[in-house]
């Protein structure tokens, strides 16, 4: 059997890639080696930290994937992005104009375009007093942290709250996802209420770790805000990230509701179709548990990811490849240039990828395809250093947007 | 009771499993943050902690083991989710087999890892068995003294085993190579299909049969999977090592090795080799050659197009298993099954249903196993479904019980769609509508 669509890896770009192509009529087949790392992620679309895009986007390199989609692309690319999430259950809140400030767990600010409504409610241009709620229970956030942070960084008005957890809520183990789950049942919610509300007197506006809620994380944000009747904000963690999990958990059931097929587990090897004289890609070669499976599409979407997510292999030849297709990527031959010593400063692996046409398709030098009908998405793409940019979500976005538009033709 | 005499070869320790798969380990949580065990209760640190991480202290002669990791139900997300291919569970299953039961526990673990002898020797015994399973007081009691979860669904044997109904196909001998061996199917049942529910065996033969493919029954038995999960290695490995000298032959001969009991089938592909270690070329050709009913029909079946399928008016929630899901090749009955006309089906957002095998009739896993599948109970309530369809058989029992709805294997419903007979109608509450 053959799908219209193979997507290969199930992060933000895949997760992304595979519902547009959906959203165009295609059948569409995940497969992926593991669960996508969402839940490391603090749940916004970062797509250009220093600002609006249209302000930057023309400066970009050629080969940069932000400079193909163009502000107008990224632009559309984040709006299908708002209807599929809003789709799901979890309303984002988008700031184009200019970014969102929103504080960070290490009382540092984080720009960013678009967040839920949770993380949204924070931001830091909203004028009056903050609180920040202590929670002794939870081991990986300090209020004193975030606090002492924002105020250094000029954010007047931040005090800190003691919020001892009930023990409804605090169980025996105080994880983030723990308690979020809990604070799904409303019972946990009163119990929750009736411990805070007299701690809370004189507090409007309060921040906490992300732990309110984790299957409906609106319908908790506005229970607890009307019982408290405070505004309430959200602070990401460590992983597991609620605001991350919570998004990776939500397209993937839209995923499963709008009938895409995930085959999670397997690595995969990309096969030529033996038909084509080398211009077609037949789909790819999973091991699963038992062996060697074919599944086959008409095609194919790499949103494998970078460095860190196994999207591409270094070898000691100093030959760098695309870990499902074995493509060459634009790297330089000799490895000492892969790294800087010092971490801080930027890194050359940072920007290996695939080059793609303006369908996605990579290309090689010379700027031919490899393969018809072979498409590329997000971090194995080459020409950004999505960390230092603060460009990660909003390229996997525009590249999954255009991948699905340069498939559906 | 799973005292085995030394020097005993299939008493090998697992040393398959080497301490450097820890370091693979990033401990980045992903799962944790997947498993449904640690979502259910604190008890459990989750898989990471007693896995990866809890096996850097083991040594061969001190297992050095939290007891924590006795709550893991086996259900194999923590591997599948892994995106840096760690053996999480394989890990924690093989730890697991060094942990101390208390007699009782163990005279219980011996008994409920024995399906095929409990079949075998209360097949004569049948209307006992019945009422001895369905008297509360006598659960009770099994509770109490065994520690044998009172509410905890057994299932029925049946009057006459599969071989027994189909002894028509059964064959010592694969067929002679060549043509002979064209079209032929090997039908792994288990010992479940074979002595608890032999109407999912009859009706995959007859629907494979109607497809122009010619079944056979090699010798086989019990997969050994329930003695795995309970801490006896050695007996697995007997059942096992019976298992692959059988099915190898037909293996070699490229016949494929199809299964209805998802669980078995996995055992086939990937326990024997990755928990039990027994490498080799029979373990590879059985591994490489099973295949899931609704995998193999993806391969062998003519493209849905050209399928008969006639409407079926119903509601279905449709789980896959997490040892389905553990296969790693996706969903594939759920083609089939969005193919059926008038056929609404929802997709169970449950990565398991908490019973994991035998794990759920413990009378101290019990209340943790149920609390796993509560949010799969409650979308099949949600959802008003007729039928939940799921491919594992404990899978089936236990969400029938905890529901009230009644559970089939998915095949039953294809096989309803395609017209082909089966000994066990779609209930008939389920088609009112």
């Amino acid at each position: 059997m053959s799908d219209s669509v193979i997507v290969v890896g199930a992060g933000l770009a895949g997760l992304t890639a595979a519902l547009l192509a959906r959203s165009r009529g295609l059948e569409v087949r995940i497969i992926a080696e593991g669960r996508g790392s969402l839940s490391l992620s603090h749940g916004c679309v970062d797509v250009w930290r220093d600002g609006p895009l249209s302000g930057a986007a023309g400066d970009l390199s050629p080969h940069h994937p932000l400079r193909r989609a163009g502000s107008a692309g990224m632009q559309a690319a984040l709006d299908e992005f708002l209807t599929l999430i809003h789709a799901a259950g979890l309303p984002y809140h988008a700031a184009t104009a200019s970014p969102l400030r929103l504080p960070t767990a290490t009382g540092s600010i984080h720009q960013t375009t678009a967040a839920p409504f949770s993380l949204a409610n924070g931001s830091l241009d909203e004028t009056g007093p903050i609180h920040i709620g202590r929670i002794p229970e939870i081991r990986d956030f300090s209020a004193g942290l975030v606090a002492s942070g924002l105020r250094s960084r000029g954010v007047a008005n931040v005090a800190v709250v003691d919020l001892p957890l009930p023990p409804a809520a605090a169980g025996r183990d105080a994880s983030p996802q723990r308690i979020a789950s809990r604070l799904d049942r409303p019972s946990v919610r009163e119990a929750l209420c009736r411990d805070w509300a007299p701690r809370l007197r004189g507090v409007r506006r309060l921040g906490l770790p992300a732990l309110l809620g984790l299957a409906q994380p609106a319908a908790v944000l506005a229970d607890l805000e009307a019982r408290l009747g405070i505004s309430l904000f959200e602070i990401p963690t460590l992983p597991p990230s609620l605001p991350g999990l919570r998004l990776e958990q939500s397209l993937r059931r839209l995923c499963t509701a709008r009938g895409i097929q995930i085959v999670e587990g397997p690595s995969v090897r990309g096969e030529v179709d033996g038909r084509s004289a080398g211009r077609r890609a037949s789909g790819v070669v999973a091991a699963t548990a038992g062996g060697p499976r074919r599944f086959l599409a008409d095609s194919i979407v790499l949103a494998t990811g970078g460095a860190l997510n196994g999207g591409w292999l270094g070898f000691a030849s100093g030959e760098v490849q695309d870990s499902v297709f074995g493509l060459p990527l634009d790297a330089p031959a000799d490895r000492e240039q892969w790294v800087t010593i010092d971490p801080f400063e930027p890194q050359a692996f940072a920007r290996f990828g695939l080059r793609v046409d303006s369908r996605q398709r990579p290309i090689d030098p010379r700027g031919r395809v490899y393969f018809e009908n072979l498409f590329a998405a997000g971090g194995i793409l080459a020409g950004a250093d999505r960390t230092r940019e603060g460009s990660r979500q909003g390229i996997d976005l525009a590249s999954a947007y255009l991948a699905a538009r340069g498939i559906a033709g | 009771m799973t005292s085995i005499s030394s020097g005993d070869p299939f008493d090998a320790p697992a040393t398959h499993l080497s301490f450097f798969e820890s370091d693979l380990c990033v401990k980045c949580n992903i799962c944790t943050a997947a498993c449904p065990v640690a979502a259910a209760t604190d008890l459990f640190p989750g898989p990471k902690a007693v896995g990866p991480q809890a096996a850097r202290f083991r040594q061969p002669d001190h297992p050095a083991l939290d007891p924590g990791i006795g709550w893991c139900s086996g259900c194999g997300v923590c591997s599948r989710v892994c995106p840096h291919q760690v053996p999480v569970a394989e890990m924690n299953i093989v730890a697991k087999a060094e942990t101390r039961v208390s007699p009782r526990e163990a005279l219980r673990d011996w008994v409920i890892s024995r399906p095929e002898e409990v079949a075998r020797w209360g097949r004569p015994l049948r209307p006992l068995l019945r009422w001895l399973f369905e008297s509360a007081m006598l659960r009770r009691v099994a509770e109490a003294w065994l520690g044998l979860a009172r509410a905890a669904p057994l299932p029925e044997v049946a009057p006459l085993p599969l071989r027994a109904l189909r002894a028509d196909l059964v064959r010592t001998e694969p067929p002679g190579a060549g043509p002979d061996s064209h079209g032929c199917v090997a039908y792994f049942h288990g010992c479940s299909t074979n002595d608890y529910e032999p109407w999912v065996g009859k009706v995959a033969i007859r629907l494979l049969e109607s497809l122009g493919l010619r079944v056979e029954l090699p010798p086989q038995r019990c997969c050994g999977l329930p003695l795995q999960s309970n801490r006896d290695f050695a007996g697995a490995r007997r059942r096992a090592g019976d298992n692959l000298a059988s099915l190898h032959r037909w293996a070699e001969r490229g016949i494929p090795i199809v299964g209805t009991s998802t669980s078995c089938t996995l055992a086939l592909k990937h326990e024997y080799r990755a928990i039990l270690g027994l490498t080799g070329p029979a373990a590879d050709a059985v591994a490489e050659n099973t295949y899931d009913l609704f995998e193999a029909l993806e391969l062998v079946a003519p493209p849905l197009e050209h399928w008969n399928l006639s409407p079926l008016p119903l509601r279905v929630l449709y789980h896959p298993p997490c040892q389905l899901l553990a296969h790693r090749i996706g969903t594939p009955a759920l083609r089939f099954l969005h193919a059926i006309p008038a056929l609404e089906v929802t997709v169970s957002e449950s990565e398991c249903c908490g019973v994991a095998g035998t794990y759920g009739l413990k009378s101290e896993r019990y209340q943790v196993a149920r609390q796993v599948g509560e949010q799969l109970f409650a979308q099949a309530r949600q959802a008003e479904a007729d039928l939940v369809l799921t491919d594992s058989e404990t899978c089936r029992w236990w969400i029938e019980r905890h529901t009230g709805i009644p559970a089939r294997h998915p095949i039953e419903i294809l096989a309803a769609s395609l017209g082909v007979d089966s000994d066990r109608p779609l209930p008939r509450s389920a088609r009112k509508r």
